[in-house]
């Protein structure tokens, strides 16, 4: 199991395919500065699948990493996501 | 066949209705196992079913994805889990529809190639096959392409629940010009004009909100929130002429000899437009059979439930809706 931080880049490419896979489009057409509501059309149960995927994907690697469900409304865009995870992986 | 789970604490009137709801449909025939609190016994005779347990329960206001966070040991949830782990064949709950939908959606998954699951709900048509209207609720706001994915998996359904050879798929509109309604409308008009020529989807046009309970269409597609207004005003025009019409026949003594002479030929249209008769809506899109339930169901919507559920779980919809909706490539 591969411990320790986990690079931005690598969170980028984490939170990028898995929400690829939640809204069925091309992993290449998401960016940092998309928002999940205006720009990816991704409704609040979207949002939870990919908390979930999220979760679920890291905790292997970051032991007990979860996101509150009351910091999810601050996370309005990918790169907002992208930094939550980042900050709560480094340990 | 694997047992359908029953969500015993969801509904107005649960657990007793529901579980003899459950009981009757397994006298009749249909293995179901409930899931309940590990007290469940001690509050209703589970006339010796199975039970699954799960302490928690979500409440009928909860937010439906946060709860499902919240309450992992729900019956709500660990129904959904039954599902995915191979020990139920299908889900009915009666309890909040936004959990439900959320718990079908992030324990069994999502089919591959369906971008949002969809609300399939019965409307009754006198005389005709059912109409089937999807989205009736789960996504308030649509792209054009969920609306083609709507009009094909409810023509599955269709299909399958109703035995339609090609059912009828109408876009629900303010005329039936392919030119009228708003932006979300005519987009979607000429993409299932599209899906109807490269596929054996039947789509027939708009159709109008007097066209939703007649045989104009098999399968009316619209957005979740037009599709929810729709069916809850048609349920609640239709109560209210119901109860106008009892009261009418009550008002006077003669009017009661008279509406008695009429019941054998009234009560079949009653059960006709009463939605207990269908046991719920299916969620269509998500990788495992879930029928959600009136709140207010009662013993006798929740073994129509369990029965369409095994209907469903017996024509593998599910399997279609994958085979129908997978990506091109196929991964």
């Amino acid at each position: 199991m591969n411990q320790g931080p986990i690079g931005r880049d690598e969170i980028f490419e984490i939170v990028r395919d898995r929400l690829a896979d939640i809204l069925e489009i091309d992993p290449s057409t998401i960016s940092e500065a998309q928002s999940f509501a205006g720009d990816l059309e991704a409704d609040s149960l979207a949002l939870i699948e990919l908390v979930e995927a999220l979760e679920e994907e890291l905790s292997d690697r970051t032991v007990g990493f979860r996101i509150e469900d009351e910091d999810l409304e601050d996370l309005k865009t990918v790169r907002d996501a992208v930094d939550y995870v980042h900050e709560r992986t480094r340990g | 066949m694997l047992p359908i789970a029953v969500d015993a604490m969801g509904g107005d009137h649960a657990p007793d209705a529901i579980v003899a709801g459950a009981k009757a449909a397994a006298g009749a025939g249909t293995p179901v196992v409930l899931v309940g609190p590990a007290d469940l016994g001690e509050r209703v005779d589970l006339g010796g079913l199975e039970l699954i347990v799960a302490d928690e329960v979500i409440e009928m206001d909860e937010d439906g994805g946060k709860a499902v966070r919240r309450k992992k040991d729900s019956t709500l949830v660990r129904a959904a889990e039954a599902v995915r782990d191979g020990r139920a064949s299908a889900m009915v709950s009666a309890g909040n529809t936004g959990a439900t939908m959320a718990s079908a959606l992030l324990r069994m998954g999502r089919i591959k190639g369906v971008n949002r699951p969809a609300i399939a709900t019965i409307i009754p048509v006198p005389g005709g096959q059912p109409t089937v209207l999807l989205d009736a609720g789960a996504n308030a706001e649509v792209s054009p392409e969920w609306m083609v994915q709507f009009a094909q998996m409810g023509s599955i359904f269709s299909r399958h629940r109703f035995g339609v050879a090609s059912p009828k798929v109408g876009l629900l509109s303010i005329g039936e010009e392919p030119g009228k309604g708003d932006q979300l409308r005519k987009e979607s008009f000429p993409l299932l004009v599209a899906a109807s020529e490269a596929s054996d989807l039947n789509f027939v046009g708009n159709v109008e909100g007097r066209d939703v309970m007649t045989d104009v269409a098999d399968v009316i597609v619209a957005d979740g929130f037009t599709g929810n207004v729709v069916l809850k005003t048609l349920e609640g025009g239709l109560k209210s002429v119901i109860g106008a019409l009892l009261e009418a026949f009550g008002s006077a003594p003669e009017y009661r000899q008279h509406a008695e002479a009429l019941m054998p030929a009234l009560l079949p249209l009653y059960e006709m437009l009463d939605p207990e008769t269908y046991g719920g809506a299916m969620l269509l899109g998500v990788d495992g059979v879930c029928i959600i339930s009136h709140g207010s169901s009662s013993q006798r919507a929740i073994f129509n439930a369990v029965n369409v559920a095994r209907e469903m779980v017996e024509a593998d919809v599910v399997g279609e809706i994958s085979a129908a909706m997978r990506p091109p490539d196929g991964d």
